[in-house]
């Protein structure tokens, strides 16, 4: 009986040996290799930097489990330097010399539309985290990481007008406010269309270039306006020079929206309480009730810090480029296989599970639901406040 | 067989044609496509900025002119692509000749104020295309255009059309170059004011360098339109792209057709160089470093540095062109015929009467003395028959044609030449080629060889022929003052106008100086001539003529008028005993 004992045990042993031995086996064969570009240098810098950081960690975690069809991933980064002319050139070198097996969409709607139009050419798959404006994508074998479906200029603007709906302060006047920058602008020109089906008087709209630095006049005309709610249509630091520039002439608007914001920075800013703002996550549950998004927010949090991100926590941007990582080894892993064909058609027939939700690629130019949620920054931090299941522990959207 | 500039072009411009037809991987395409984009911009910019010196922060606007031109034609009325082109260069000339037209009449709105000017042209464009339906905000995409086939694929399209744009370019800035057009601009960037005077019909030469330069960077547009295949204002009409365009063309040289092409291939290499994902901004602090470090050594550009220095070579091995033997400036005879009669002129500058209805009348053949005290003005009546300042009344008769008002090119074309009383050489045109320039654009209007062997003539005549290779900063002020006499001379005016060609000059280079003049008078030439050194004067004049406060208060034989009371007090002021 000891000896039947001791065979079981010693048997159960080299199996969980060799098991763990599976689990932890370094990936081994010729890399896959995965190409892509990000705006590392130039005027689209600092997002981008978001995007580099956690692609590295993804890889590093991907290799760390077995790489993709147990080989090693390579990520072949380049510099595209904002310009969607280089984005073109580097996209070609990554199809057509270095022989890249997958790629990466780039960062920024210019530059995304060259890389698919390279994609395209060489009947690629390109899965792309940042398309601002779905309607100018055609091509079939792309996907988009960032889940804003099809019309964000309806979907976006009505769930952020449904959050409003849920308080006891619905506004009846709105002042939209808006970069021509193309991706917001069609935002704030979708605002106003929202607005006026849910019977919201729109008492002003007010448009910028995208560069403006002088908001004082702007501010003095929301001012003037008196509106219970601001959509503002900025981009990056301009809504903290808008927050700045209506603080100056001592006005604080009842409700106010950013659409881009750049978050860290915004959510720190003085008047910026309350300000609520478009996101597909949020490191606090439900979101990182995800195991793998936990631990995503871990690393990235130390990353970050350690080089020097102003704003070192995950949201939008660095999930969706981690969100683009999971849809490519999702559909290598369910297919085995690294014909972008039979990528392309799995794709289009499953779901993603992801770090900001499930993921489909079955509408208009690929894009699904629109997974854009409501936050809101309430004692200094971002806070997800709508739709309620996807809302912080407890929060709720707050009103002046 | 040595082969020229051109046939140069043409045979490596045959040799990238078939670039598509070895099977290599496409990048390589799209890569020298990119590289031809950047030929084409930085040798257009150079056309008029590099060639005239009018430096131009506006190419951005005339590329993306031509970026929205082809953009809205293609997507909005659905015109094919390739017929979009020339409509994209066109706008974009007629933008920039519209703004040259307003712009080069104005004076003061030369170097920086030039420079900020069409960098306002810029930001005005854009933010006319920004708010108009031309944009309106969301971009033009234009993925949905169908790119023809020209060779095996559409792509190849593109790079076709990049080699071919760059070929172009590069044909029309070599023969600009060579071409009278390009020794005008050369002549406007060193000192527009003498080249007006000289014969240069600047305001045109201005329009039609950038009108061409705008043209070009227009087509440009228009194809790199299809390439990035979604124009937005932000990216078109960025500073990033003038700013490029610079850097490029000064790396290169400016003052070489082949400059700015050699620039936008060594900073497109570089760049895309450094386009590894690993150290992206060390790459571009180092792709900055280099080009800082070039252009603090090579201030003049690659060419600029590499290319003098061949030539220098290649001349001591050629033999020196023979000269030929050029007729006088307007061999007549001394006469009682009035050639120039000017009448009741008056010019005053800011309210300080410089002229004040002055008559003075100039002979066929014979040399008249201006004299006068500083401040008489002489120097003023001297840059008003030459056209370089409007006359506020009176009238300047010219063999018969009344010159009063005409530009200052059209006067030297009709045979005024003048000096400058502090030399005003083109700083960096060679000896040689200062005293072309006005054989050229002047009376004589020579083809250029014949233009070079009537300045080799002058500068034997002068005693600056071993100096032609010289550039005018490495010659002494007597040389200097020579030059610009061989200047004048190579026009072969029919009327001369020295404007105190001795004054600083040791007495034995004035002697030396007084000779030549008389050897210039004995072949006939008439001269007016402004002096203060009597004795030269005495010596050298049929008649003279004196100013004072603007007035003309004796005409005569010099030593008759020298003795008159009211000419001895003009220069010794009045007897108080």
């Amino acid at each position: 009986m000891k000896l039947i004992k001791k065979l079981i045990l010693s048997a159960t042993g080299v199996l969980l040996g060799l098991g763990l031995q599976v689990a932890v086996a370094a990936p081994s064969g010729q890399p896959i290799k995965v190409g892509g570009t990000l705006a590392l240098t130039g005027p689209l810098s600092a997002t981008a930097l978001i995007h580099k950081l956690a692609g590295e960690i993804y890889v590093e975690q991907l290799n760390k489990k077995n790489g993709l069809l147990g080989r090693p991933v390579e990520w072949i980064l380049k510099d595209d330097q904002s310009k969607p002319d280089l984005a073109r050139t580097l996209y070609e070198q990554l199809v057509t010399v270095d022989k890249v097996d997958l790629l990466l969409g780039p960062y920024a709607t210019g530059n995304i539309l060259s890389a698919v139009g390279v994609a395209q050419k060489y009947q690629k798959v390109l899965v792309h985290h940042t398309m601002g404006i779905p309607s100018l994508v055609k091509y079939d074998m792309q996907f988009p990481a960032w889940s804003v479906g099809y019309d964000p200029a309806t979907t976006v603007t009505n769930t952020l007008l449904d959050a409003l709906a849920s308080t006891t302060k619905f506004p009846k006047t709105i002042a939209i406010v808006s970069s021509k920058f193309p991706s917001v602008y069609m935002m704030s020109v979708g605002m106003r269309e929202a607005a006026k089906k849910r019977g919201i008087k729109e008492v002003l709209f007010l448009e910028w270039e995208f560069g403006n630095k002088d908001f004082g006049p702007i501010a003095s005309r929301v001012k003037d306006a008196n509106p219970d709610f601001i959509f503002v249509g900025a981009i990056g630091l301009e809504g903290n020079q808008l927050l700045d520039a209506m603080k100056k002439i001592d006005y604080v608007p009842p409700m106010q929206y950013f659409m881009y914001p750049a978050p860290g920075p915004l959510a720190k800013a003085p008047g910026a309480e309350r300000a609520m703002a478009g996101s597909i996550f949020e490191q606090h549950p439900p979101f990182t009730n995800n195991p793998l998004a936990a631990e995503f927010v871990k690393i990235f949090n130390e990353r970050a810090t350690k080089a020097g991100l102003p704003d070192n926590a995950v949201e939008t941007q660095a999930a969706a480029s981690y969100s683009a990582w999971q849809v490519i080894e999702a559909a290598v892993t369910a297919t085995k296989s690294l014909d972008d064909k039979v990528l392309a058609a799995w794709l289009k027939k499953n779901k993603v599970d992801t770090i900001q939700g499930k993921l489909r690629f079955d509408g208009p130019s690929n894009f699904g639901d629109d997974l854009l949620r409501v936050k809101q920054v309430q004692n200094g931090h971002w806070v997800v406040v709508w739709p309620k299941e996807w809302a912080a522990p407890g929060a709720k959207l707050l009103t002046q | 067989m040595k082969l020229s500039a051109p046939a140069w072009i043409a045979l490596v411009g045959l040799g990238l044609a078939t670039v598509p037809f070895f099977g290599l991987p496409a990048f390589y395409e799209s890569f020298l496509y990119l590289i031809f984009s950047a030929i084409v911009l930085a040798t257009s910019w150079n056309i008029l900025s590099g060639y005239s010196g009018y430096f131009s922060f506006g190419h951005g606007a005339f590329f993306g002119a031509g970026m929205y031109t082809t953009a809205t034609l293609t997507s909005k009325f659905e015109i094919p692509f390739l017929w979009t082109l020339p409509a994209a260069g066109i706008i974009a000339a007629l933008l920039g000749v519209g703004v040259g037209a307003v712009v080069f009449r104005l004076r003061r709105l030369r170097g920086e104020l030039f420079a900020l000017l069409t960098l306002a042209v810029t930001f005005v464009l854009a933010t006319i295309v920004l708010n108009t339906p031309i944009d309106g905000g969301q971009g033009v995409p234009l993925t949905a255009v169908t790119l023809p086939a020209i060779l095996s694929s559409p792509s190849s399209t593109l790079y076709v059309l990049g080699l071919a744009m760059a070929l172009l370019t590069l044909w029309i800035a070599y023969s600009i170059y060579l071409a009278k057009l390009g020794t005008g601009l050369f002549a406007i960037h060193d000192d527009e004011d003498v080249a007006e005077v000289m014969g240069v019909p600047t305001y045109r030469y201005k329009l039609i360098a950038f009108g061409l330069s705008c043209a070009l960077a227009g087509v440009a547009g228009g194809i790199h339109a299809m390439f990035i295949s979604y124009v937005t204002v932000g990216e078109t009409f960025s500073i990033i792209v003038p700013l490029n365009v610079v850097l490029m063309s000064v790396l290169g040289g400016t003052r070489h057709w082949l400059g700015p092409a050699v620039g936008a291939t060594v900073i497109t290499a570089l760049l895309y160089g450094f386009t590894a994902g690993d150290y992206p901004v060390a790459g571009r602090a180092a792709v900055g470093l280099i080009l800082i470090v070039v252009i603090l050594f090579m201030p003049e550009g690659l060419l600029g540095r590499f290319i003098p220095r061949l030539e220098g070579r290649r001349r001591k091995t050629t033999a020196a062109t023979p000269v030929a033997a050029a007729p006088a400036p307007d061999a007549v005879q001394a006469s009682s015929e009035t050639l120039l009669r000017i009448n009741g002129l008056s010019k005053a500058f800011s309210g300080v009467q410089a002229l004040d209805g002055a008559d003075v009348e100039v002979r066929r053949g014979e040399i008249l003395g201006l004299v006068g005290p500083n401040g008489s003005g002489k120097s003023t009546l001297i840059n008003m028959i030459s056209g370089h300042f409007r006359l506020d009344s009176g009238s300047i008769v010219f063999d018969g044609v009344d010159i009063a008002g005409l530009p200052a090119h059209r006067v030297a074309q009709a045979g005024i030449a003048r000096t400058y009383q502090i030399p005003r050489p083109f700083a960096h045109l060679s000896v040689l080629q200062n005293v072309t320039l006005p054989a050229m654009f002047g009376r004589a209007a020579l083809g250029r060889g014949a233009a070079e062997s009537e300045a080799r003539y002058w500068l034997e005549f002068t005693g600056l022929a071993e100096k032609a290779d010289a550039l005018p900063g490495e010659l002494n002020l007597h040389q200097r003052k020579f030059l610009e006499l061989a200047r004048a001379l190579a026009s072969r005016p029919r009327l001369l106008l020295l404007d105190e060609v001795l004054s600083g000059l040791t007495p034995a280079e004035i002697d030396h100086a007084i000779a030549t003049i008389r050897t210039i008078r004995d072949l006939g030439a008439t001269i007016v001539f402004v002096e203060h050194v009597m004795h030269a004067v005495m010596e050298l004049s049929d008649r003279i003529v004196v100013l004072n406060y603007g007035k003309v208060i004796a005409e005569g034989k010099p030593e008759e008028v020298m003795r008159r009371p009211e000419v001895v007090t003009v220069y010794l002021g009045k007897p108080h005993a």
